[in-house]
């Protein structure tokens, strides 16, 4: 199925509703293997009902459909000197507006402008009851009723379709910059940089550690940890910045491009795994991150020292043993686990669910109350 | 505000007091922390929205986060209706306890924890926005929502309504800064809401909860992020000889990229009353409009920003634009702004505050368009309010005494919410809708969407028990209740 209209696609889902008939929500497709599976053989196709409704670069607000890609965006809005913050991993010209609001999905610029629920003014989407909703508006500032916007961002199509989402766009700095910065593995070392970064006057626009590994893929190689630091704003803020990283170590100058590249960088298929804790805790979960990579040939880190996550990546081919894998992954860890992507035989065993109570059950139920949108994506009905 | 006197009569007489529920709550908290008379409940009647009356049946004041719980299962088992209150700050009614309890949450007003190295802090939901940035002052950090009443509003208050303020065109509004929550379900459940040691997965319910104006249930902590004090402050007061300059101003600041801490926005009959009143800011009293513009952050470039606003207020055809030499005239000119509202309630016996949002282009035209409809109306309407988010505050002053003023009052604010919606806006920025904008849900919302925020509070709230006659349209919730099927079957 793929409607064309909005219309459509309500009927395609009233048509479902009436025949029980569960559905997988696909967009482009490209994060199909992401999260838990689905148990749904019929697809619906949501990926051709795109296009920019309402762009007026005055208001730093667009409206578009879910289907919309980020490269479409970023192409319209760059023409304006603006952009939308938000750099998910994925090819921006597969990666649609719909999806990465659906997934909840952030990349490196979450270091400053958050993820997509801090930046995701409204959302109109069709409900599992097959009725098409609208929450929050197209104004930078909404608190009239329930915050539906909120609820379905993340929700992995599990309450409803999206169909459509107005955003906040940012003006894009007029200089940008982003150095490497080479840190020693030892914790101490990682630590010292961490407090440094976190003790400057400002906040850049992304801080990312990665590990050696990270760093071949991404074509910076070297054989110790680095920060890659994204840099912007006016010319002489920049230059001031530069400046002041000066103080945490030797820094260069490496091709912005490498914010591009990091997008697509990674291992088609890899097991995926976000460790997380306070920020003050950033180097142990850097360290208990390392663990598992150390356990598995070709893992690689990356993390935020700000928020305090750090993303481990494992390549998995054909060959790999769901035991082995596994093994690799359970490594005793105090803070928060949450896993991107695994064989669809772990899942019940290392993440069952994300439905933590009877509160996500009920909001579940009173959205998709036949259960038929995207069933099992949050472990729902294991 | 002043001399407000009862639109609405007391509804006590239809309510009857039960004895026996006043008893086991004060069995819980101490006879002094219920009140039931109607004497006692007078100073409960009505939160900062004047206009209305509503006496609650029984005031409960718990003071500790267990008598909270035991409160709420007591309200539960009772099948009594419920009203959670903060300060009684909030501009929207959604306080206002019709004949049902009211549940005070003020006495809990400690700061359980505060965390700098992390920049969060773990509150109770008394405790004062303004108490919560001295706290953490030491460490450098505040707490970045700053609505105008900071001084009395709490926390928990500022959760409920996702309260916003003049920084929050830069720092976002309070849903932006709560990171999870502990809460109390009508039902006397204890949950846990998001997660402040880590990431998030599942449905966003800290998400859901700010903002759910009380009907989802109690706040009994909430952790917080602090925001760290920037390098450096400029604070400019540029004023207009028209709204229409100052308007565009705005909309040419914000075009340009730039993000400002704050950028305010008063006009002629606003300057008057502020500069008459004890909290005169020195705004020029000959001006047709002032703009409050805040720029903050890193001392490197900040002067470059400065230069490029004073620029766009120029070319807009600002007289005169000047820039704050010291932290006494910052916080002076700051004062004028956020005791507006107060100095206007010097002048009339009544007033009515509207909250609408329009896209920022629309500014000028809308300005416009609200100074015909008060003149068609024979109306003096004053403008303060948060022009960077689009954020319009209208307010009249008039006489609720005079049937035919109040009649044109009304009917000019109808007219002017009418006019923000249909400019692509919306009906409330930040006061919340409780019963004074719900019957403006339907010019925004479809039924289903109606319905669909219905459903959503039944999660929470299966009965309805917790600020009941809010937000949402109790029609609206009567559709819901319909099998799935039939409703299925409609278009």
């Amino acid at each position: 199925m793929a409607p064309a209209s909005l219309a459509e696609l309500r009927e395609s889902i009233r048509d479902a509703i009436a025949r029980r008939c569960p559905l997988r929500v696909v967009s482009r497709g490209s994060w199909l293997d992401a999260n838990r599976p689905v148990h749904a053989d019929t697809r619906l196709e949501v990926g051709a009902y795109a296009g920019i409704v309402e762009y007026e670069p005055g208001d730093l607000t667009l409206t578009a459909r879910a289907g919309t890609t980020l490269h479409e965006i970023a192409r319209a809005t760059s023409a304006n000197g603006q952009w939308l913050a938000l750099d998910p991993l994925g090819d921006p010209s597969r990666a649609t507006l719909g999806a990465t609001i659906a997934t909840g999905s952030y990349g490196p610029l979450a270091h400053h402008f958050g993820t997509p629920r801090d930046m995701t003014l409204g959302v109109e989407f069709v409900s599992g009851t097959g009725d098409v909703v609208r929450g929050g508006g197209r104004v930078v500032k909404n608190v009239a009723g329930f915050d539906l916007t909120r609820l379905v961002t993340g929700a992995w199509g599990s309450l409803g379709v999206l169909t459509e989402a107005t955003v906040r766009l940012r003006a894009l700095p007029s200089v940008e910059a982003t150095l490497l910065i080479d840190i020693g593995s030892a914790t101490a070392e990682l630590e010292r940089a961490r407090t440094a970064l976190r003790g400057l006057p400002f906040v850049p626009l992304a801080v990312q550690l990665v590990d050696a590994a990270a760093r071949q893929a991404l074509g910076v190689a070297g054989g110790r940890d680095a920060f890659i630091v994204r840099l912007g704003g006016n010319e002489e803020a920049v230059r001031a910045q530069r400046e002041q990283l000066r103080g945490i170590g030797e820094a260069h100058d490496v091709d912005t491009e490498i914010w591009r590249r990091a997008r697509v960088a990674e291992p088609a298929g890899a097991a995926v795994v976000r460790l997380s804790r306070l920020p003050s805790r950033f180097a142990a979960t850097w360290q208990d991150a390392e663990r598992i990579a150390e356990r598995w040939p070709g893992g690689q880190l990356h993390g935020d020292p700000g928020r305090g996550v750090v993303r481990v990546v494992l390549p998995v081919d054909g060959n790999v043993l769901d035991a082995s894998l596994r093994a690799a992954l359970e490594i005793p860890f105090d803070g928060t686990r949450i896993y991107e992507r695994l064989p669809r035989a772990l899942w019940p065993a290392l993440a069952p669910t994300a439905m933590h109570g009877a509160i996500d059950r009920g909001v579940k139920a009173a959205f998709d109350p036949h259960y038929l949108l995207n069933p099992g994506i949050f472990g729902e009905l294991q | 505000m002043s001399g407000v006197t009862p639109s609405v009569a007391t509804e006590s007489e239809r309510h009857p007091v039960d004895a026996a529920l006043a008893a086991r709550l004060a069995a819980i908290v101490g006879d002094r922390r219920v009140l039931f008379r109607p004497g006692e409940l007078l100073a409960y009647s009505s939160d900062g929205l004047p206009g209305y009356l509503k006496q609650p049946s029984i005031a409960v004041f718990p003071g500790t986060r267990d008598e909270v719980i035991a409160v709420v299962r007591e309200l539960a088992r009772a099948g009594a209706p419920f009203v959670p209150r903060g300060a009684g700050t909030g501009l929207s009614g959604g306080a206002l306890a019709d004949g049902v309890v009211l549940l005070g949450l003020n006495r809990l007003s400690r700061i359980l924890s505060i965390d700098a190295e992390n920049a969060i802090a773990v509150v109770e939901p008394g405790v004062v926005n303004v108490a919560l940035s001295r706290a953490v002052s030491a460490h450098g950090l505040h707490y970045a929502p700053d609505p105008s009443s900071q001084a009395a509003c709490t926390i928990g208050g500022n959760v409920a309504e996702n309260a916003g303020g003049p920084h929050c065109l830069k720092y976002g509004v309070t849903l932006n800064h709560v990171v999870a929550l502990t809460v109390a379900l009508p039902n006397g459940e204890v949950v846990t809401l998001g997660n402040a040691a880590g990431e998030n997965d599942g449905y966003d319910l800290v998400g859901a909860f700010v903002g759910s104006e009380g009907c989802f249930g109690v706040a009994l902590d909430v952790t917080v992020r602090l925001a760290r004090n920037p390098q450096a402050v400029r604070t400019l007061l540029a004023d207009f000889h028209s709204i229409d300059a100052g308007a565009r101003a705005v909309s040419a600041i914000i075009a340009s990229g730039l993000l400002p801490a704050a950028l305010e926005m008063m006009d002629a009959g606003t300057i008057r009353a502020v500069e008459a009143s004890i909290y005169a800011a020195g705004y020029p009293t000959d001006a047709a409009a002032v703009l409050l513009v805040e720029l903050d952050g890193p001392i490197a470039g900040l002067d470059a920003d400065v230069a490029t606003v004073v620029r766009h207020c120029r070319d807009a055809g600002a007289r005169d634009v000047r820039v704050a030499r010291d932290e006494a005239e910052r916080t002076k000119l700051w004062q004028g702004r956020k005791k507006a509202f107060g100095a206007m309630g010097r002048i009339s016996s009544h007033l009515v505050v509207q909250d609408a949002v329009v896209p920022r282009t629309k500014l000028p035209q809308m300005l416009a368009r609200v100074h015909d409809i008060a003149e068609r109306y024979r109306v003096t309407v004053c403008n303060v309010f948060h022009a960077g988010d689009g954020n319009l505050h209208p307010n009249i002053g008039y006489d609720a005494n005079d049937p035919d003023e109040s009649a044109r009052v009304h009917a000019a604010m109808r007219e002017i919410m009418q006019a923000c919606v249909d400019a692509g806006g919306t009906i409330t920025g930040e006061h919340g809708v409780g019963i004074d904008k719900l019957p403006y849900m339907g010019a925004i919302f479809s039924e289903e969407s109606l319905s669909a925020m219905c459903a959503l509070r039944e999660v929470f709230d299966p009965d309805r028990r917790a600020n009941p006659g809010k937000v949402v349209p109790m029609h609206s919730c009567r559709e819901w209740q319909m099998a799935p099927a039939a409703r299925t079957g409609q278009h």
